[in-house]
Formats: C-alpha cells, structure tokens, sequence
C-alpha cells in the first residue's frame, strides 16, 4: 500500500521555530542567533557587548556547545541570566533544544537575547531557531576566501562581524577583499569591522543593535 | 554533517504517517533531495540504517531521487540550471543575485506500508 506524503523533512523545525518566534515576540524579545566557526570570538563578541550594554537594556544568553559549560559560566560572571544547552555532539543547535530551555529564562525581563550557537561554519545556517535575526563572526586569521568556500552562513545572515581586527598588522589579509566576496555572495550584508580586544568598533555594533530593540 | 538527525527526521514523519493510515509496518520511504540541500546521499543512507532500527520501519527501504539546482538571475534574468551544488550562481552572467528555484529541497513523497 502505497501513501503519497509530500512533507518536508525539516518541516518540524521550522514549525517549532516558528512557535519559539511567536512566544518571543509577544514577550518583547529580541533574538539574534550568533553563529561562527570554532574560536572566531562569538563568547568574546557576547561578554563585551554584555558589557556596553548591560546598564541599558535587559540582556539574556543561550549559550550552544557540544560539550562542556566553560562560556555559561564566562557569562554567567557577568550576572546576566544564561542557560547552557549540551548538544552532546550535535554540530548545530535546532529550534526544539531552543524551545526546551526558553522557559529556564526570565522571558518577561528579557529585552535582547543572545543564542550562541555551536562553533561550525556550515550546519548552523540551516536550521531557524526562532531568531529576528541572524549575525555570523569571521575572524581576520580566518581568509578572505571565506564566503566563497562557505556561502550559505554569509547568504542567511543579516550581518556580519569581522573580528579581531587589531591583528591586521601582522596578517596578510586583504580585508577589503573579505567585504567584497562577502558582498558578492551577500549584497544585503551589513557589515561591522571588530576588535573584542581593543574595543575598536564595538559602539557601532551596539549602536545598531540598540536601533533595532528601540526603532525610532 | 548532520545526516543522522535528518534520517530521524524522515523515520519519524514516516511512522507517523503510516500509523496514522492505520498501517504498522513501513516497507519502503521515497524522497526527493535537492542537489544543493547540502545533504550527503551516501552519509543520509548509512545513518537511515541506524536510525530505523527497532522501529516500525526497521526493514524499510530509503528510495531517493535528486533534483537539479534550477534558478533565475535576478539581474540578466535568464533561467538555468547550474552543476556547482554549493557556490551558486548565474552561468550566463556570473551573478551571484541567483534566484534557486529548486535544488535545496528535502521531501518525503510516498511511502509503502502494510
């Protein structure tokens, strides 16, 4: 016996994503689901974005690793409200493990939240958690030739953070070579230049963010 | 990279159909995967014989066709289909403003059952 079917296999994440946006929505959060390769600087990026803007707006953190509870615990120093999802091999977080966790957080305190993804390139681009918007981090030592090998996480994302920019000096980088192919395969990117260690571009970055929690 | 919990993804959505129809047992699942779903086929087929083991699905078969990548440039306009699966974009014009049309699919369309 034969039954046609015609569903799509990733049909249920995006079901649930869908529910994650709608909960978070009407509770006034915003979501930005951060995503890069392994050491690209995305906790580094969070604790000092924490920092700036701690004082101004309600801050919340999912913190996405394989293993381990080393960037809860880099974040949880900070006192904002963090929890850590274990993906226990798993090389991406996906909406359920999002849903699953979202009630151990002060919803109804929370302004802007942080979804931290798990270290990869690749397989965090494919998956919707339920974000208002999705911000990938490259670092400078990383290549220009980055959105070229690796298109998709540039395709889905809204912006890009290129970080570690206080290495320039003693890299060979063609950093305007990185914006063009990341525009190229991107012409929406919108595109910061970063240095979590020196903090050189780090208030346009929470600029921006603050614009779109509060739209003029 | 993540073929397992795609293949767990399809076993389920297939049992579910299949006891839904008031069916217990699955002998087959068939399903389109788009040539740019950045799906493996191989990696999908040894980890969909993990997945539906001790299941209602345990004996079934994965049955697969695959779509070409098919789109549109959004700047010269022109419909092509493309061989590059991962760095898509406008053989005429080399544009990267490559509307795809299809090729990122990832569907179950039938399954046999008893």
């Amino acid at each position: 016996m034969k039954i046609k079917v015609v569903s799509r296999v990733l049909e249920a994440n995006e079901r649930i994503a869908e529910e994650n946006r709608k909960l978070l929505k009407d509770k006034g959060v915003f979501v930005l689901n951060l995503m890069s390769a392994p050491g690209a600087g995305k906790t580094s990026l969070l604790i000092k974005t924490i920092e700036l803007l701690k004082s101004r707006v309600a801050i919340g953190v999912i913190e996405g690793d394989i293993t381990g509870t080393e960037d809860a615990e880099r974040i949880g120093a900070l006192r904002v409200p963090v929890v850590q999802i274990n993906t226990g091999g798993a090389c991406h977080l996906d909406a359920n493990m999002i849903n699953t966790v979202l009630q151990e957080l002060p919803l109804d305190q929370i302004r802007l939240l942080f979804i931290e993804n798990v270290g990869n390139l690749v397989c965090p681009a494919e998956f919707n958690v339920g974000e208002d918007m999705k911000v990938m981090i490259l670092s400078v030592t990383e290549g220009e030739d980055k959105p070229l090998k690796y298109p998709l996480m540039f395709q889905e994302s809204q912006v890009l953070l290129i970080n570690k920019i206080d290495l320039l000096p003693y890299l060979d980088i063609d950093i305007e070579r990185l914006v063009k192919n990341s525009l190229k395969v991107n012409p929406q990117l919108k595109i910061f230049t970063v240095s979590c260690k020196s903090g050189e571009g780090l208030s346009q970055w929470t600029d921006f963010l603050l614009s779109k929690i509060n739209p003029v | 990279m993540h073929e397992l919990s795609i293949a767990h993804n399809i076993i389920e959505i297939a049992i579910s159909e299949c006891k839904k129809a008031g069916y217990s047992k699955i002998n087959s699942i068939s399903i389109r995967i788009g040539r740019a779903s950045g799906v493996m086929t191989d990696a999908l087929l040894f980890a969909f014989d993990i997945a539906k083991k001790d299941s209602i699905a345990e004996n079934a078969v994965l049955k697969y066709e695959e779509t070409p990548v098919k789109g549109r440039c959004r700047e010269c306009g022109t419909d092509s289909t493309v061989d590059d699966t991962i760095f898509v974009c406008c053989p005429s014009c080399g544009s990267y403003q490559f509307e795809l049309l299809s090729g990122r699919e990832l569907d179950i369309i039938e399954i046999d059952v008893e």
